[in-house]
């Protein structure tokens, strides 16, 4: 999985030297970001099931269609794996927060995701604007801190740029 | 290859969970200096451990260095030292990290057949890693032995903290002893 500590462990293995101080240096950068990360994984890993909540509610608000008939949140199966995928995503960003890359996001998340929407008839749109409304429901100091916020906000406008 | 971070993301993932233990990775995160100057300690001192390491090794069973022994001729003596600093490097890494993969996939996989094949006998290779790993303590505590390396003394000088990083050196340990597991 790929990370600053990975990148830096790969680079100096493929050159066969021991870490050099420059190496020592980019992770040492890496860990001093860490604490803002940890933070709004922290957060994000004991609201998640809120968060998620609100971003489908919010999601449904906006595209009432997906209510009727044989669209894709018709029946209360559909309905509860519109919100299990909106918890997948938010865990993924958790993930990517841990780990300090988008690694999690685009080894589990991204690769593949425009063939599966496709194949199942999903449209992306609601996704979109259910990650959306987490990017901008987010506040500090009332959630997080600033910094965890912007950490966290990256990482959703990552989450959406791939969907859309 | 996963580090500290991302093997508790892969373990919460396998249950489908969010990563529940911060406060380890945030002690990973609060001990990363020492880490970091423990890595540097064995990175800085590295080809000294490992000529000193099999130098130890031939001292105690002087067959090696002779006719038909695996350290005889120079040839073989360069891949022995080769040897001992590619596991040295891949620890190193390992200790980087805070996880083994990097240790096991790339290094310790199918090295036991591979020397089994050579004909390199085991027991000095693991005498040879053990001597590192005391190594590796002393240079982590930044502790080296002032009887004998008399005008030689090198420590790395860096603020002494008070267990003298026990944990760092319990867990460089535990890397090395994963190398003689898996050669023994």
């Amino acid at each position: 999985m790929k990370s600053v500590i990975t990148t830096v462990v790969a680079a100096a293995d493929a050159a066969g030297r021991f870490p050099s101080t420059s190496d020592l240096e980019s992770v040492q950068g890496s860990i001093q970001r860490a604490s803002a990360r940890l933070e709004a994984a922290e957060k994000l890993a004991k609201n998640l099931d809120a968060v998620a909540q609100e971003a489908y509610d919010a999601c449904i608000k906006k595209y009432p269609y997906l209510n009727n008939p044989g669209e894709a949140n018709s029946t209360d199966t559909y309905k509860a794996k519109c919100l299990r995928d909106i918890k997948h995503y938010l865990r993924l960003i958790q993930y990517c927060l841990v780990v300090g890359g988008t690694g999690p996001l685009d080894e589990w998340g991204i690769a593949g995701q425009r063939e599966v929407y496709r194949s199942l008839g999903l449209p992306t749109a609601p996704y979109v604007a259910a990650l959306s409304f987490a990017r901008n429901r987010g506040c500090a100091p009332r959630d997080m801190s600033a910094q965890a916020l912007t950490e966290y906000n990256a990482l959703l406008d990552y989450a959406i740029n791939s969907l859309s | 290859m996963l580090d500290a971070f991302s093997r508790a993301v892969v373990a919460a993932d396998a249950s489908t969970s969010v990563v529940s233990d911060i406060n380890s990775l945030k002690q990973f995160i609060a001990a990363g200096n020492r880490r970091l100057d423990a890595v540097n300690a064995i990175a800085s001192n590295a080809s000294c451990m490992v000529s000193d390491a099999v130098a130890g090794m031939i001292c105690e069973n002087q067959g090696l260095i002779q006719a038909g022994g695996n350290c005889y001729p120079n040839r073989r003596m360069a891949a022995c030292l080769r040897d001992a600093e590619i596991i040295l490097r891949y620890v190193t890494y390992a200790l980087l990290a805070g996880d083994a993969s990097v240790l096991d996939d790339r290094c310790l996989n199918g090295l036991k057949e591979t020397y089994a094949a050579l004909g390199v006998p085991t027991t000095s290779t693991v005498r040879a890693v053990q001597i590192m790993k005391a190594q590796a303590a002393a240079h982590i505590q930044d502790t080296p032995s002032e009887a004998r390396a008399g005008a030689r003394l090198r420590k790395m000088g860096t603020p002494v903290v008070e267990d003298r990083c026990a944990s760092l050196v319990a867990e460089a340990g535990s890397y090395f002893d994963r190398v003689i597991a898996a050669l023994s």
